[in-house]
């Protein structure tokens, strides 16, 4: 009896200090800021960033990516990793609730999963990031009702088996896919995501699709509470500066077209520019190796060779992107700083013409097409139009430039009928798998250059099941050395949210190279 | 006259029908998927072919058209295929109101300037007041929205900081005024420049000199004889005009943050979103039949010659 009073007190006592701590740190106050109206808030059905950042912010899963882009417990409080590293076992946290202040149970989470993996449900992301639960392509393909390697041990343990012990399912969990949902919530109305019953440190407070969006503080949160009271988003676009200037909006980003004036020392506003870190993001020219002259390696070693990166970075493009020489940008796990990549260097690239299969006169080679996607008559870019000038210039190669819209780029993309293009990828989760196997690996039905290396595959495959994370990223970064020698992806830039103007009064808004769930740590100074 | 209306509303059906019809063909026949939009980058046959059949796009086109024309009578335009699990119906329904409410303000603004300055252009036909007039309403007409728009917002927002630069509050709402003015000043200019020159032919009709002859006051002239002519072609223009009021004007809502169907419609023809795209086709064909139905009643009052019968 004593022993269990004991245990109430101390009990109560860890209470109070958990809950404590955040409580003195509430600041309140709102943030306002422009945004996309996102396509969904449905977590299962989000696919993109303008959705995933809303998201993030009202769901939860059993794990999180953390302020330093670390994966963290969020439903779950800990997990177990077989021998055999498939079976992952999930103790979920007791003071975890929806908003409404359910319980969250382990039955949440399988019907959650199983939800995500009906075809019904019509995700498009639920086979990249749960396909490697076993039974969830069976319940895809509607050849079963659950999914078998989901198993609920009791109401707050889960157990996840995976086909291969591949490093990094825990980080494809973090992403929206996985998340936890409320089943009543759900099957209640087909738009119930206009009053979304979620886990996340905001819930919704308003939504006037295509006016605005209000997140409200949720006081509960198991993880640290939000500071702030609400955060709006502007959904129906406006001037970004102008509303910046006239203190509608706390943050924007700023273009080529005010940076000169803003960054002026002279003008107050240069002591709110911020520069936000590359984010896990590379640009790159693609080239299909299958397709003459592209199909000569040193032609496209020659390309690469022939285009002085680092001064379009910073006399074309004012510096707000970094030259890219690897695949993988800067910070992102695995990557390189040692990395050899094919800087400017014009003898080598006339040498290597005159050695290519199609001799030294680019007039008698087929014909390049570059194909750039582009929208509402845009231009192709300044860095495009630098990098077609060095090519003529200092190689005397003509390439052609094609401008398709979106749609139509992505199907000639998927169907290999473009010769050489320029894209950009944004990492999903932090891993390097999501880089290198996606487009490099030869059975990847991501991989757009029909790159091919017996070598580059047996190394990506040896790194989806290296247990020691050392080992495994030196897999990839000697994958992705080889991938760059041969150079079936030309890389250009790493962008990021470049120059930001933030308001002097918002503290602790991250500039996160990747969707996070942020706005708790975020307050206003008074 | 009551049967020429009844029997041009009669066809209208029919011609919806075809608009539909072709917009339906161009839409699956051209180039690009919705679900291949929706994955991105993100390549995956068996995941595009699984979504496809959930949505019914695996069907043959003349029954995916069935389906389309069945659910269109009961008044079902279906979902979104971009924002998914919303109707269309509730995507488009407040934002064409929007849009058309900041049309109607522009077209309004148009005519309450354009006529009387284009009017008094015409009065003192040949002297410097008109070529100022000429000049000035050639300059204003070429002046494209990203010109204007900026400029307001500098001068109302940032130098005198009477007006917020974003947001919609409706017709009496003062968010209205900058909008308003971006799209009603190549309206004022091109009305000012019509009026002007129709009343110029006008006035050296021999009826004009007969009306002035019998001793008419210049009031009675120009109340009567000279607007009244003056305004056929102006009409025509505002008329067929008032179909463009439900389409948007995507670039004026951008700069100034207002909920209009403008920005909608353009992202829905990108992203493929077919409900979307059908939805809107219809309303805009359907407004071009009404606009064009009221221009030529409308002749039937301004001008006593024409008739139908």
């Amino acid at each position: 009896m004593r022993m269990k009073i004991l245990l109430a007190i101390l009990l109560t006592a860890v209470l109070l200090l958990s809950s404590c701590a955040p409580l003195a740190q509430y600041k309140g106050g709102e943030l306002v800021r422009l945004w996309d109206d996102p396509p969904t808030l449905d977590p299962h059905l989000t696919s993109d960033v303008s959705a995933g950042v809303l998201v993030v912010e009202i769901f939860g899963g059993l794990v999180t990516l953390d302020r330093d882009l670390k994966v963290i417990p969020d439903l779950a409080t800990k997990w177990k990793v077989s021998p055999d590293r498939k079976t992952y076992t999930f103790t979920l946290r007791r003071d975890a609730k929806f908003h409404n202040g359910k319980p969250v149970t382990a039955r949440d989470v399988k019907w959650s999963l199983e939800r995500a993996a009906d075809p019904k449900t019509r995700s498009t992301t639920v086979d990249t990031y749960l396909g490697d639960i076993i039974g969830v392509r069976e319940k895809l393909r509607g050849q079963s009702q659950e999914i078998t390697g989901v198993k609920v041990i009791d109401d707050y343990t889960i157990e996840i088996t995976i086909d291969a012990p591949k490093a990094y399912f825990l980080s494809k969990l973090t992403y929206p896919t996985g998340f936890v949902l409320d089943r009543e919530n759900v099957e209640a109305r087909r738009d119930w995501f206009k009053n979304p019953n979620g886990t996340g440190p905001f819930k919704l407070k308003e939504y006037v699709p295509g006016e605005r969006l209000v997140l409200e503080r949720n006081p509960n949160y198991h993880l640290e509470p939000p500071k702030l009271d609400t955060v709006k988003f502007l959904l129906a676009g406006g001037t970004p500066m102008v509303m910046y200037e006239n203190n509608e909006i706390h943050l924007t980003g700023v273009g080529l077209a005010d940076l000169d004036r803003v960054r002026d020392p002279q003008n107050p506003l240069s002591k709110e520019l911020h520069v936000a870190a590359p984010s896990f993001e590379t640009s790159y020219l693609g080239m299909d190796v299958t397709r003459p002259p592209l199909d000569d390696i040193k032609i496209r070693q020659a390309l690469a060779y022939a285009i002085n990166k680092d001064e379009i970075a910073s006399k074309v493009l004012a510096n707000r992107v970094k030259a890219a020489y690897g695949v993988l940008p800067p910070g992102f796990p695995a990557y390189n700083p040692d990395l050899k990549g094919l800087g400017y260097d014009l003898e080598k690239a006339k040498n290597l013409l005159t050695e290519s299969k199609y001799g030294p006169d680019p007039k008698k080679w087929p014909r390049i097409t570059l194909t750039v996607p582009g929208e509402l008559g845009t231009a192709i870019g300044l860095d495009l139009e630098a990098i077609l000038a060095m090519w003529r210039d200092n190689l005397g190669i003509t390439v052609e430039v094609q401008q398709v819209e979106w749609a139509t780029f992505l199907e000639e993309l998927d169907s290999h009928r473009l010769q050489m293009f320029a894209l950009a990828w944004m990492a999903d989760y932090p891993d390097p798998q999501n880089f290198l196997d996606l487009h490099f690996h030869s059975q990847s039905v991501n991989n757009q250059t029909r790159y091919s290396n017996a070598e580059v595959d047996r190394l990506l495959e040896a790194a989806r099941v290296e247990e020691d994370e050392k080992a495994r990223f030196s897999l990839y970064q000697q994958a992705e050395q080889i991938i760059v020698n041969e150079a079936p992806w030309l890389p250009l830039w790493y962008p990021g949210e470049g120059y930001i103007l933030i308001k002097p009064q918002v503290k602790d808004y991250l500039l996160l190279p990747i969707v996070v769930p942020k706005y708790r740590f975020v307050y206003l100074a008074k | 006259m009551g049967a020429y209306i009844l029997r041009r509303l009669l066809w209208t059906p029919l011609l919806l029908l075809v608009v539909s019809f072709i917009t339906f063909l161009l839409g699956h026949y051209g180039p690009g998927d919705p679900v291949q939009m929706l994955m991105g980058q993100y390549r995956d046959p068996e995941v595009v072919a699984r979504i496809h059949k959930q949505l019914g796009l695996d069907k043959p086109l003349l029954v995916q058209y069935g389906i389309y024309l069945k659910n269109t009578l009961r008044g079902d335009f279906g979902e979104s295929f971009k924002y998914r699990g919303r109707s269309v119906a509730e995507l488009i329904g407040k934002r064409v109101w929007v849009s058309s409410q900041l049309g109607l303000a522009a077209l309004i603004l148009s005519l309450l300037l354009g006529i009387p300055v284009g009017l008094f252009a015409a009065l003192k036909q040949g002297r410097w007041p008109d070529t100022a007039i000429i000049s000035g309403t050639l300059v204003f007409y070429s002046l494209p929205v990203f010109i204007t728009a900026p400029f307001l917002l500098m001068f109302f927002v940032l130098w005198l900081g009477i007006l917020p630069s974003y947001g919609w509050g409706g017709l009496f709402d003062t968010r209205i005024i900058m909008p308003a003015l971006v799209m009603g000043i190549p309206g004022i200019a091109f009305i000012a420049r019509m009026t002007r020159n129709s009343t110029v032919e006008v006035l050296a009709q021999d009826y004009i000199r007969t009306a002035r002859a019998k001793g008419l006051t210049e009031l009675v002239v120009y109340w009567r004889h000279v607007l009244r002519n003056a305004m056929i072609p102006v009409f025509t223009v505002v008329g067929l005009g008032l179909a463009t009021l439900v389409t948007g004007a995507i670039i004026t809502e951008t700069y100034f943050g207002i909920p209009g169907v403008g920005r909608l419609a353009v992202e829905a023809f990108f992203s493929r979103d077919y409900p979307i795209i059908m939805a809107l086709t219809l309303i805009i064909a359907s407004a071009y039949v009404v606009a064009n139905l009221i221009v030529d009643i409308g002749y039937r009052f301004l001008d006593p010659r024409i008739r139908y019968d």
